[in-house]
């Protein structure tokens, strides 16, 4: 790609990333350059120099360019329509307070549904059953195929959804549309769905496109939706965390609130969300900056949207060959993330194997790139159940691709299966413990032994064949067998054990 | 509460252990000397006699630093730092925090961006029971007249909205002891419920904001309890790191206090105390994510992707406070010496008064400001903060304080009565020469024969 920007340059603005990881993950939590950052840490200090000065006299004057900056990105009619907010979470946690509230004012009715897609992401499943079915509503799923041929699958599911959801005399108070799904990742049709539920007298419509700013076309007022949400540091270089929310008709919905009351209650949402209190709010002030990032590359953001596109067809079309595998979506619902299909002999069978598959791709291989597990349809044979999602931004290189490549060949050839994690004891990473042992080799299962449970803090390294070191550690407790795996059939160093006291 | 212990401080742990990362422990073994102190705060504004610590807090270099150590670690390999070491840190964190504060148990503490969030989080279970049923319409939240806006407004939003009524308790200032607090309240209090209102839950300050005061929780928690108010959500945003604080002690059923304000963390950050009881396992984190449903403590632990670094600091914050002689303690005393010090230095200089007495100030002061000034209206006290600011580079909060009765309250030296207040803060950054700043800066005003009459016309 031509940009203005030399290679070095761009090495330098992402120097910051671990140079030997293969970071095939830009979708999960963005990236942002050295320059956006040091602009970001210019706001931080001006506010830890004088904060009251910062607070009275810059911090709404820089959140409003910001909001302006975003209102001409996304071709919004009018800034007011603009409220900057933390992530696309806090947005359906904004939009869904306000739907509660028609439900214990009476004007929506017990049993009013929701239509949703099944690959809506998790928080917002979560935060529609925490607002909208607490408060009495149904929501009834989309069902998508996946893999998919055309967006008239798409259609075809959307359509169903909503007869069922007007069925029986009951009100489709809210639709809420993925513009690019998350997991698995698809470019939905937005603009021929939300004109579908304007035909079908749908209340409320909200378009979660945490994806979309930065590597799709975004033009609200062409979508028309009620609501618009992205994030800003996914694909748009903004530092964690911005995003912004996008009220269509905002005279129409004076009682739309941040849930985080400060003395802004009742300003108008965009006001209430520049200020919840005392917080880092530097992130939010750094869209122009990122704006003047995106402007050093030939064609803008334009540009870089097509440039990422094309490389992530590219290397997804490189890896189904290369596996003779195959694409999880036609190229044109590709955004700049593609799913690959996975050698269906790794026996990714669940979730759960596919979490613990990607594990083993970073652990072992230094490889960063999340696994979506999909259940097969009866009948299939011989069926892909994994695909990787694979991102490309700016910052990545073919190398990248050919390391993940090499990672699945390698694990294919030594005849790994996921059914090995199965023969692990369960292992809970999200806890503090971590154990240490002194372990020995029992054929391929091993075990650690920690000799003296009366100590609080027991120490020791086990060795094991195939190179593997791994360690475990007891803290709070004594731990009597801390089993762990030897990796059978392939290299792997510094696997960390972190788990509970079994 | 003794001196406070890192958990888990083995330096031989160091090692290759990269998941657990503590930066090399201090090798000095004196305390930081003026000078150090000096240079950990050399990013404040030069010139600006900066005596509001209570409004924004502050954070020394070294903690801002080991910030950037995390910040650059998400930045680095984001999905490792989210999977592998940011729930264990926030543990790490919130475990620190409930020795701080001597809660039984680390379930019971949750870390939140700061006051306002843990208001809308315990009034939004308010709100719920409003409308499933659980309460009924009409049923009173109980507040105290000065409480903190956001939440005043947190209030509206879930609670007169959902059909329940407010009592507002106003307590006196000037004040001249606990006792008077104490007697209002439970004035305050039954009044309110003279008309057979149930009181679902009672928001007290430990430390009001404006003007501020401390205010004897425990007593008005267990007047709360006799009173038959189902719960206490006491509003403690000033107290970690300014006051003692014991959490059991206090017997409330939610503690929030900042952690940004007087306990060096970067904003923000604050810890919400939820006492073990049935009710509490139904509070919620308004964000929500794919942790719903696992707890407060978990729930808050992710509301999405952001920046949590400033949540990961009370290690090194500890480490920082134990440079100093006598720890958080040594530092809570002398902050609160100095400030009365200075506080009664004004006063002497201007003619007036302390807005209450000594042992009811933390580290902060409300000093009495002189009659002429002409504070007589919440406008008035904003824009004499303003012009403090930019004719003086003098940074005070001021307050209004209307008088209870047009012939009775606290004069000054020239007979005036005395309606503003500055609110004072000393922290371990300032020296004598800020408050000599402000002294002068008013002297100077009164010279000028100023008064805020003239700022509002400008204004006009």
């Amino acid at each position: 790609m031509n940009h203005k920007l030399s290679p070095m340059d761009l090495g330098s603005e992402f120097s910051h990333h671990d140079p030997t990881v293969a970071r095939i993950n830009n979708g999960s939590f963005g990236s942002c350059p050295s320059s956006v950052i040091q602009a970001q840490q210019r706001y931080q200090l001006r506010f830890l120099g004088q904060p009251d000065d910062f607070y009275f006299n810059h911090l709404k004057p820089s959140i409003l360019q910001s909001r302006q900056a975003i209102k001409t990105l996304i071709n919004a009619s009018h800034v007011d329509e603009i409220s900057i907010v933390d992530n696309a979470t806090t947005a359906i946690a904004i939009v869904l307070q306000h739907l509660m509230w028609r439900f214990f004012e009476s004007k929506f009715n017990p049993g009013d549904t929701a239509v949703m897609f099944q690959y809506a992401y998790g928080a917002f499943k979560k935060s529609v059953e925490a607002y909208f079915t607490r408060a009495g509503g149904h929501v009834i799923e989309v069902k998508m195929p996946f893999p998919l041929t055309s967006n008239d699958e798409i259609i075809g599911a959307f359509k169903k959804a909503l007869e069922l959801g007007k069925s029986d005399n009951r009100k489709v108070r809210l639709a809420v549309i993925d513009h690019i799904t998350s997991m698995p990742s698809v470019v939905i049709p937005v603009k021929e769905l939300v004109k579908m539920c304007r035909d079908e007298g749908v209340d409320c419509i909200f378009v979660d496109a945490a994806h979309a700013v930065g590597s799709i076309e975004v033009d609200v007022q062409e979508i028309g939706a009620d609501f618009y949400t992205s994030n800003l540091n996914k694909w748009l270089f903004c530092p964690p965390s911005i995003a912004f929310l996008h009220c269509r008709n905002i005279p129409q919905v004076p009682n739309l609130h941040h849930p985080m009351v400060s003395h802004e209650y009742g300003n108008g949402i965009a006001m209430e969300s520049s200020w919840i209190g005392t917080r880092d709010y530097s992130a939010q002030l750094v869209v122009p900056k990122a704006l003047e990032f995106i402007n050093r590359f030939e064609g803008g953001l334009d540009g870089i949207r097509k440039w990422n596109h094309q490389r992530v067809t590219e290397m997804a079309e490189m890896l189904v060959r290369v596996w003779g595998t195959n694409l999880g979506t036609p190229l044109d619902m590709c955004s700049s993330m593609a799913m690959v299909g996975l050698p269906a002999c790794l026996g990714i069978m669940s979730d759960s194997d596919a979490l613990k598959l990607r594990t083993r791709l970073r652990d072992c291989f230094k490889v960063e790139v999340p696994i979506y597990y999909r259940q097969p349809n009866d009948g299939e044979v011989d069926p892909v159940r994994g695909y990787a999602r694979i991102s490309h931004h700016i910052y990545n290189t073919v190398d990248d691709y050919y390391r993940l490549r090499d990672a699945i060949c390698n694990l294919v050839s030594s005849g790994f299966t996921c059914e090995v994690f199965s023969r692990l004891k369960e292992v809970n990473r999200s806890t503090v413990n971590k154990f240490r042992g002194v372990g020995e080799d029992r054929g391929g299962r091993w075990a650690a032994e920690i000799r003296d449970p009366h100590r609080k803090k027991l120490r020791g390294v086990g060795k094991v064949k195939n190179g593997v070191r791994v360690q475990s550690e007891v803290k709070n407790g004594a731990l009597n067998n801390a089993a762990l795996t030897s990796f059978d059939g392939f290299e792997c160093v510094d696997v960390d054990g972190v788990g509970d006291a079994l | 509460m003794g001196e406070i212990r890192n958990h888990g401080d083995h330096p031989e742990e160091e090692e290759d252990d990269h998941h657990i990362n503590l930066p090399k422990k201090p090798k000095l073994s004196s305390f930081l000397t003026q000078s150090q102190i000096h240079h950990e705060f050399a990013h404040h504004q030069l010139g600006v006699a900066r005596i509001n610590n209570g409004s924004f807090g502050s954070c020394p270099a070294s903690i801002i630093a080991a910030q950037k150590r995390w910040q650059l670690k998400f930045l680095q390999q984001p999905d490792d730092f989210f999977f592998n070491q940011l729930p264990a840190q926030i543990l790490r964190s919130r475990t620190l925090i409930k020795d701080l504060i001597n809660a039984d148990d680390v379930s019971e503490v949750s870390i939140v961006d700061n006051a306002t969030t843990a208001a809308a989080i315990v009034l939004q279970h308010v709100g719920w029971a409003f409308a499933e049923g659980r309460f009924n319409k009409g049923d009173a939240v109980v507040m105290l007249h000065c409480a903190f806006q956001a939440v005043k407004k947190s209030i509206e939003a879930y609670v007169t909205r959902a059909g329940g009524s407010v009592i507002v308790v106003h307590l006196p200032f000037p004040v001249n002891s606990n006792e008077e607090i104490i007697s209002e309240f439970k004035l305050g209090l039954a009044k309110g419920k003279l008309n057979g209102r149930k009181v679902r839950l009672a928001i007290i300050d430990h430390i009001t904001s404006m003007p501020s005061v401390i205010i004897p929780v425990r007593e008005l928690v267990q007047i709360c309890r006799e009173e038959g108010v189902n719960q206490v959500f006491v509003d403690a945003a000033h107290s970690v790191g300014s006051i003692p604080v014991d959490v059991k002690n206090i017997g409330a059923d939610f503690y929030v206090s900042n952690l940004h304000k007087w306990f060096f963390c970067p904003p923000s950050v604050a810890l919400l105390y939820c006492r073990k009881s049935s009710l509490s396992s139904d509070l919620h984190h308004p964000v929500v994510s794919h942790e719903y449903g696992n707890g407060l403590a978990i729930e808050s632990a992710w509301i999405g992707t952001r920046d949590y670094s400033s949540q990961l600091l009370v290690p090194e914050v500890i480490d920082f406070v134990n440079r100093f002689e006598g720890g958080i303690h040594g530092i809570m005393s002398k902050n609160h010496e100095a400030v009365i010090e200075m506080a009664k230095m004004l006063a002497k200089s201007w003619g007036t008064n302390l807005g209450s007495p000594p042992e009811m100030c933390p580290s902060m002061a409300m000093v009495g400001l002189p009659s002429s000034l002409g504070v007589l209206s919440d406008n008035d006290a904003l824009n004499l903060r303003n012009h403090l600011r930019e004719k003086f580079s003098v940074e005070v909060p001021i307050h209004y304080q209307p008088l209870k009765d047009a012939e009775v309250g606290p004069r000054d030296e020239r007979c005036g009565f005395i309606t503003g207040y500055a609110r004072i803060s000393h922290q371990v950054y300032n020296t004598i020469d800020d408050y000599l700043k402000f002294r002068d800066a008013v002297s100077k005003l009164l010279q000028d024969g100023f008064s805020c009459r003239m700022l509002a016309s400008r204004e006009q």
